[in-house]
């Protein structure tokens, strides 16, 4: 046996994904396990932020009229919808599945806010939470199918957004009806500390559900699900309860952004939701969320919805064809990708202090 | 196969004739029911229901109510999905097929074959390039050069527009497109900052606005297909004062911004053209006129007219009908996505709000006789013909003439 | 060292094979249950240009499903068949010369393209340790783009040759799609004979345990998204053969509808389980039932969900009968 086949099988030794550790069934250390990698996604959050800043400032070689608060503010509104629906997809993901009916469930939420809530002020009262957990009972239908059923996750959600979406087409007949709600159209046009409220209101939702993932039993316990879900299972993790919750929070997450999305557009279609399945999955894979679930982290998706919309809207303020356009935006999701692999953390992290990664955690990362 | 359905129609009939005895005088000498699909490739925003409740509502229309076996087929965004559609209908012995079709070439080859069994094909607003298809449509009527003819005359022929077009790779899009830009291209002074796709939904068109609004806060005008509502209320979203010409198409949002008296004071302009939902009314009937009286048609590209509705000729409409020239609905009548070229009075008189609604027959109304005359529509290479010329004065105006010389 | 020394070669294969067949044999009965209830429900159901246009159709999303297949047993997701499908398409439409000779000119670019693409998103994944699904979304919004510059509407013209050749019937009655399909599954059962392919089911499932036995895992990941982009390519081939014209937009319906056809064809997206057999019956599932729920009269708004239900329930089918089968053996 050469010297390259041996590197060979230590590499491929390191790409171990943990959940193919199952047989071992070692109990998971929720805290230990997460320590390691948590490094690894404040890199990828704080890289982000920089990066959009960076290239929010340098756009200005594009347009004289960016690089400057009105278009950070655009980035910011524009990129909410995508930031709250990656959030329910990376819990999903981190349990090691998918979701993919993010985009029907979209649509509804925002279906049911438009003809329920109308242009009533009262109505948002009962009408949003009813709407959220309409939408999270859909996510938790997804749940039931998944962890019950033992229905594949990608085949199941899908499923389920085709469900969703004949149903939506079949309650409104093909044309939502209803009214634009002025309270949640005041989301975005209104002021508050000089912003529109929604970019607080995303803000918020962020250190939120960073801190469900981080400071909560139950965020702990769902990384050690996704890390090796039969240890989790010997441990007396109530795992099926956990992914269940998961897709119920992805399908709640999905409809307050079809909420968001009717107080943007001041109106539902049943095609609203369809612009956001794949960049969900994006932001949060771009922002470093592992496929194969146990890893990642909100404010890394944020970033990765903030980077994304960034680069959408200044390739589409370039004068060329929409053909360059499509293939400059694969190619800098590609390069977002290739400069933020965790080789490049643990190279920064050497260079600043100690090693803070385990060679596995970068493992972790391949799907 | 026809022969056999009026058999089973009568063998029923005189079954229960049989039965009922004295009831047998009842049963009426059956007319022939024809069997209509109705195939839609997606349905999903205010304009494709809107044309496909026309459709219903003039199959329940008297008298075709009781000739007419409607079905409705929705297949899909996938070419695939909608040549199995034909496929079935042409098993199942359609008389004639009308639909929007997912692709102006994609279908051809089994529309070919249907034609060859007899079942007749109504494209309405897309439409094929297969020979042996009718198509009914505004495209080539001249969206895109009349509107952007009427934005360069509002800005007096100089200064900075966005082009909010529809999908990227649509045949429809490169027309209107094509129009328009044989217009700008005269007028060195206008200049394109920025380019974008709106996909025909107001939606995307908001946010595609926005982004283009964040580069380019010092824009004149916007020339929008369809979504023309989204980018306004993107305009109006920036807080800005000035308000700027936008050419776009018929959602009922945009007209009202149009006629709304403080948005002109702050500088909105504009015109309401493009894609009418009546046209699927106008097919059906035609289609109907075929098969029913035998209608022989001279062409099989038969244009629709092109609504055009300034700014200044926005009427607000009382009831739920357009009467004395009124255009455009109260604001909480329908929704701003609503798009309202429903009503033609002389092409499909029979409609009213609650048909366009929810497919619904106006109370009353019957079918009546459409013109004798149909207008053709040019040939337009990839729109309505394969391998053609289309005429030299393709992009001739005809709703606007330049107020303002290169 | 080669996978053929492999100590745990006899069972693991053996294993495979059983399941293989098991989720094949299932979607098989499914369809026939389909097919007997699309017979019963529509006279001439089963005529030959019946048929025809059942093949016909299956084809182009069958092929994709047999490529995706191949990524997913070594438990990747391949995103970018949207984008090959589509730049494959309007090649077809707009750069192949007329008669048979163009038709194989068509057919080598195709298969380059796929290739090329497939040896791309190989790189990033097995080498550059990419996440699959991230990496191939990104080739697929390249490819996508190409397309679009290639063809800015839909047109163009495939070759007669292809578009007529490929979707005919030979030797009084057996559609070309059908003669298409079944050289393709000869090809699999060759190749799965072949050490890539018991490797390809060893390193999805239990990568490290492929490597440390000697596997080269990378590059047995790399071939899988090369010969992925090929079918991939294949597939554009028989959409441009079906529909006779370019589109820039016609790979968009094959992105989730491929995943449908491989899960609905037993094969598992933990990977290692499953195959490509499954997965275009699979396909050819999804396309019946557009023609069953035509002919049961489910048509028009609530389609989807039905089509959604079914998928649950085969995959459910599917899953059960596996239990049980497990269960009996056990």
């Amino acid at each position: 046996m050469n010297p390259s086949e041996v590197k060979e099988r230590l590499d491929a030794a390191r790409t171990i994904p943990p959940a193919a550790e199952d047989a071992s069934g070692r109990a998971p250390d929720p805290r230990g396990a997460r320590q390691a990698g948590l490094h690894g996604d404040l890199w990828t959050a704080i890289a982000l932020f920089s990066l959009t800043a960076v290239l929010i400032l340098a756009s200005r070689w594009i347009s004289p009229s960016f690089g400057g608060l009105a278009q950070a503010k655009a980035i910011l509104v524009l990129s909410s919808f995508i930031a709250v629906t990656a959030f329910g997809q990376q819990m999903v993901i981190l349990t090691g599945g998918l979701d993919l009916s993010i985009a029907s469930v979209m649509t509804m939420g925002g279906v049911l806010t438009f003809g329920w809530i109308g242009a009533s002020g009262p109505a948002l009262i009962w009408g949003i939470p009813l709407v959220l957990v309409l939408t999270a009972a859909i996510g938790a239908l997804n749940g039931i199918g998944v962890v019950l059923l033992r229905v594949p996750p990608f085949i199941m959600t899908l499923a389920m957004g085709i469900i969703v979406y004949g149903a939506a087409l079949g309650f409104t007949g093909g044309t939502p009806r209803g009214q634009p709600s002025p309270a949640l159209s005041a989301l975005f046009t209104g002021h508050v500390l000089g912003v529109p409220p929604v970019i607080l209101l995303i803000a918020v939702f962020a250190a939120l559900g960073t801190l469900l993932q981080l400071g909560t039993a139950f965020g702990r316990r769902l990384y050690a699900v996704g890390t090796n879900p039969a240890a989790a299972y010997i441990a007396g993790l109530p795992v099926r309860r956990l992914t269940l919750l998961a897709y119920a929070i992805s399908g709640g997450s999905s409809g307050l952004a079809g909420i968001l999305m009717v107080g943007y557009a001041g109106g539902a279609t049943l095609t609203m939701g369809q612009g956001y399945q794949l960049p969900s999955i994006a932001a949060a894979v771009v922002g470093g969320t592992s496929i194969l679930g146990g890893s990642g982290l909100y404010l890394g998706a944020v970033g990765g919805a903030l980077l994304l919309t960034t680069f959408s809207t200044i390739i589409s303020a370039l004068g060329i064809a929409e053909g360059w356009r499509t293939i400059l935006y694969g190619a800098v999701i590609l390069l977002a990708l290739l400069l933020l692999r965790d080789e490049l953390y643990a190279w920064i992290g050497r260079a600043v202090t100690r090693p803070i990664l385990p060679p596995d955690a970068s493992a972790r990362r391949n799907a | 196969m026809n022969w056999k359905r009026i058999r089973s129609c009568l063998l029923g009939a005189a079954a229960a004739a049989g039965l009922l005895g004295a009831a047998a005088s009842m049963a009426p000498a059956q007319a022939k029911t024809y069997k209509i699909y109705l195939s839609l490739s997606y349905s999903g925003n205010a304009w494709q229901s809107e044309a496909a409740n026309i459709v219903k509502a003039l199959a329940a229309t008297p008298p075709y109510d009781k000739m007419v076996d409607l079905k409705e087929v929705i297949s899909g965004t996938d070419v695939q999905a909608q040549i199995s559609a034909y496929e079935s209908m042409i098993a199942a012995g359609a008389d004639g097929i009308i639909s929007f079709p997912v692709s102006p070439t994609g279908l051809n080859r089994t529309i070919h074959r249907g034609c060859a069994k007899g079942v007749l094909f109504f494209m309405y607003d897309a439409t094929v390039t297969e020979p042996c298809a009718y198509n009914v449509s505004y495209i080539t009527a001249g969206f895109g050069e009349n509107t952007a003819q009427a934005l360069v005359n509002e800005l007096g022929g100089k200064g900075k527009i966005f082009l909010s077009r529809g999908v990227p790779g649509n045949s429809v899009d490169k027309r209107h497109t094509e129009g328009a830009m044989y217009i700008f291209k005269k007028y060195p002074g206008i200049h394109i900052v920025d380019e974008y796709y709106g996909m025909w939904s107001d939606q995307t068109t908001q946010e595609e606005t926005a982004k283009a609004l964040a580069a380019h806060p010092d824009v004149d005008g916007i020339w929008a297909q369809a979504g023309e509502d989204g980018a306004i209320k993107a305009l109006l979203a920036t807080g800005r004062q000035k308000l700027i010409p936008v050419t776009g198409e018929n959602s009922n949002g945009f007209r009202l911004a149009l006629a709304n008296p403080e948005y002109q004071k702050r500088g909105l302009q504009g015109v309401s053209s493009g894609s009418p939902p009546a046209t699927a009314g106008y097919a059906f009937k035609l289609m109907m006129e075929m098969l029913v009286d035998h209608r022989k048609l001279p062409t099989h590209n038969i244009q629709y007219p092109l609504p055009w509705v300034p700014a200044s000729a926005v009427k607000l409409c009382p009831g739920d009908r357009f009467e004395n020239g009124c255009n455009t609905f109260p604001e909480g009548k329908v929704p701003d996505s609503f798009v309202t070229e429903v009503f033609e009075p002389t092409l499909v008189p029979e409609i009213s709000l609650q048909s366009a609604l929810e497919g619904k027959p106006t109370p009353g109304a019957t079918i009546q006789k459409l013109p004798a005359t149909v207008d053709a529509a040019p040939d337009t290479p990839g729109i309505n013909c394969q391998h053609c010329k289309p005429p030299k004065d393709l992009y001739r105006l005809t709703k606007v003439q330049p107020t303002v010389q290169p | 060292m080669s996978a053929t020394t492999l100590p745990a070669r006899g069972s693991a294969a053996a294993s495979a094979r059983r399941l293989l067949g098991n989720g094949t044999l299932i979607v098989a009965a499914i369809y026939l249950l389909l097919l007997a209830v699309f017979a019963a429900r529509q006279p001439g159901a089963l005529s030959d240009s019946s048929v025809t246009d059942l093949f016909n159709n299956a084809l182009p999303l069958a092929l994709a499903a047999a490529g995706g297949t191949l990524v997913v047993l070594t438990r990747g997701f391949d995103l970018s068949v949207a984008g090959v499908v589509a730049l494959t398409n309007v090649l077809m439409a707009t750069q192949v010369g007329d008669g048979a000779g163009g038709a194989l000119e068509g057919l080598a670019m195709v298969v380059g393209v796929g290739l090329v693409v497939g040896a791309v998103n190989g790189y990033l994944v097995a080498y550059v340790r990419l996440q699959s699904i991230a990496s191939t979304l990104a080739t697929m919004i390249v490819t996508s783009g190409l397309a679009l510059l290639v063809l800015d509407a839909p047109g163009g013209n495939v070759p007669d040759f292809v578009s007529y050749g490929l979707t005919d019937v030979v030797a009084g009655g057996i559609p070309v799609a059908a003669l298409i399909a079944l050289g393709v599954v000869a090809l699999w059962l060759v190749l799965r004979r072949t050490d890539w392919g018991v490797a390809l089911y060893a390193v999805g499932a239990d990568e490290t345990a492929a490597g440390l036995a000697g596997i080269p895992t990378r590059r047995v990941k790399f071939l899988a998204y090369c010969l992925a982009g090929v079918f991939y390519g294949l597939s554009g081939y028989m959409l441009s053969a079906l529909t006779a014209t370019g589109n820039p937009n016609a790979g968009n319906a094959y992105l989730l509808l491929t995943f449908a056809a491989i899960a609905i064809g037993g094969t598992s997206f933990s990977g290692g389980r499953g195959g490509l057999v499954g997965a275009m019956i699979g396909a050819a599932t999804l396309t019946l039932l557009q023609k069953v729920l035509f002919s049961a009269g489910v048509s028009s708004f609530y389609t989807g969900i039905f089509q959604g239900l079914v998928m649950i329930l085969a995959v459910l089918i599917a899953a059960i009968s596996e239990r049980l089968a497990r269960g009996r053996r056990a």
